[in-house]
This record gives C-alpha cells, structure tokens and sequence, in this order.
C-alpha cells in the first residue's frame, strides 16, 4: 500500500521538479532544480529494482551534471534573458 | 577559480575519503553486488569533483595535470581491449571469458548462494579498466571546464 | 496574445498525447516480460560460465560485451571532444 503511494508520489514530484526547473530565470537555481530531479529519478529507478542505475543516474545526473552545468554558468550569464 | 570558505572545505575533506571508499568498493565487487565499473567510477569522479569545487582549480592544478588524466583514461581503454583480445588468443572469441574455471587468479566459481571475491573471470579485470577510464575521464572533463572558466575570469 | 505558432504547439502535443495515452493502454503489465527464453537461459547458466554472481555484470561484460566496448568508445570521444574544445581557452 504504502509502495504504490510512492509510486504515484515520486513521478509526480519528478514533474514538478522539471516544471520548476523550466521556468525558472535564474539559471542556478534551475541547475539545482534539475540536480532535485536526478536524485528523486534515482529513487524512483531503486524502488523499481534497478540499483545499477540508481547508482549511475545519482552520480552522473545528481552530482557531475550540476558540476558541469554550474561551470557553465559561470562561464556565461547567470539570469536568463528575455526574448 | 578560488577556492570557498573554511566550513566547506572542512566539510568535502571530511567526506572525501567516504566517497571514494564506497566508490572502489563498487568497482571492486562489480561482480558480486549491484554496480560496475561505470557506476563506481562516476562516484570516485563525484567526489573527486567535490575537492575541485570546494578547494578551487587553482589548488587542483597545483596537484594534477590534465595530461596525467588523459594518459590515465587511455590506460584504461588500452586494458579493457587487451583483455578483450586475449579471449581470442586462450579462449577462441573475442570477449571470451578464458580465466573462469582456472588456477589462476579471479578464476573460481562460487558454490550456490555463497559470494567469494576471488571468482568472475575476465569481469573484474574489466571492471577495473573501465571504472578507471571513467574516472579520468568524467573528471577530466569537469577538471578542464573549471581551468578554462578560471583563465577566462583572470583575463577579463 | 496567442499566435499560430502557439496554435500549432498545442495541437502537436494534444496529437502526441492521445498516441501516448493509447501506447499506453496497450502496454503489459510491470514484472511481466513477453518473451523469456534469453532471460531464463542467462540465470540459469551465468554462474556456471562466467563465475559472477551479478547477472547484471556479467551480461554488461561477457554475455554483450560489443556494448561496453562502444559505450567505451562514446565517452572516450566525448572526453576527447571536450579537452579539443577547452585546451585553446585555457593557454
């Protein structure tokens, strides 16, 4: 009982990570939001029996992917411009 | 790029040595327990880049240097290939598993529900190579984006 | 305030959507694979020929090996790319 609420949960707070981390401006706060999505998207490939992945997808999307995308930014702009 | 404050820098040298631990316990019992190469790899490079973040490119490049990574990561993919063609040479195919069922080390085969380290073959030779190319690489990568940015900054 | 292009977006996304929602209708149930010969014959004998415990390591290495060695070869080039890119800047 208490699995299929997290199962129904967990996708659910995966959208709302990816939505926030659309619309956001600030473009840091979107990589942290993004970084958000990765580890629930980690939790969620555990409670689906798959520890392979969970552990690639918490090091390569949680951890390196935010590295990169926060050097990024310092490299260019931090807030996003309107068109 | 400079390094943060005291309380972060306490913080990464205190978790560093976890991190990394785990990261080679994964490598290392790539064929007994849930994880590989890649996986074990891309931890040891999270932590590694920890240390980049919290104490700064600059520090980093006092201790590292990219080529050093570079050769690393051809290292790695060199061992994964030789491996794969001495299946060819004692085994008759490539990627033949020629170690298992012999004297030699990593030869063993486990008894039913038992995990024995010392079993699996060619497969944690593999593992090695390959978590050590992705350590080299995925930090290289992290590793010259942060001394691009942090020469690009002293420029302007 | 809504211009055609936005017009087409959505009706693009409504197309996709209904696809989606009838693919997945159709799919089989969690757990539950169409065809498992492959599957049985690898947890029966991956102890036996490769000496792993993990099933999953030994088909990643032994049983599909060609597919580690080209997702060798993408980070290789990915990593090979990036240092091309970056090693101007830094000097």
């Amino acid at each position: 009982m208490i699995l299929e609420a997290i199962h129904i949960i967990l996708p659910i707070l995966i959208i709302i990570s990816a939505g926030i981390a659309i619309l956001l401006k600030d473009l840091l706060a979107s990589a942290v939001a993004v970084a958000a999505m990765s580890l629930l998207l980690s939790l969620e490939f555990y409670i689906l029996q798959a520890p392979d992945v969970a552990i690639a997808e918490a090091g390569v999307g949680a951890c390196l992917t935010t590295a990169i995308l926060i050097l990024a930014i310092k490299g260019t702009k931090r807030m996003e411009e309107e068109v | 790029m400079n390094g943060m404050t005291k309380i972060v820098k306490t913080i990464a040298g205190i978790s560093f040595p976890f991190i990394v631990i785990y990261g080679l316990y994964v490598i290392a019992h790539g064929h007994l327990t849930p994880g590989g190469g890649f996986q074990g790899g891309a931890v040891v490079a999270s932590g590694l880049a920890l240390i980049l973040v919290a104490y700064g490119s600059k520090w980093a490049a006092t201790k590292i240097k990219e080529h050093d990574l570079s050769l690393l990561e051809s290292v790695g993919a060199i061992g994964f290939i030789t491996v794969a063609f001495f299946g060819i040479l004692f085994g008759g195919v490539f990627f033949s598993n020629f170690i298992v069922g012999t004297d030699l080390l990593f030869g063993g085969i486990p008894l039913a529900g038992a995990a024995d380290i010392n079993t699996g073959g060619t497969l944690p030779l593999m593992n090695f190579a390959v978590g050590l190319k992705v350590i080299a690489g995925l930090f290289g990568i992290v590793f010259i984006m942060a001394l691009a940015i942090s020469k690009k900054e002293e420029s302007a | 305030m809504l211009t055609k292009r936005d017009y087409a977006a959505v009706a693009f996304l409504t197309i996709i959507t209904v696809f989606l929602m009838f693919s997945m209708l159709l799919i089989h149930p969690f757990g539950s694979p169409n065809a498992s010969a492959m599957d049985q014959y690898i947890i029966d004998n991956t102890v036996e020929e490769t000496g792993a415990n993990n099933g999953v390591t030994s088909v990643v290495f032994d049983y599909r090996g060609f597919d580690t060695l080209g997702e060798a070869t993408v980070l290789f080039t990915a990593v090979a790319g990036v240092i091309m890119i970056f090693r101007r800047l830094k000097k």
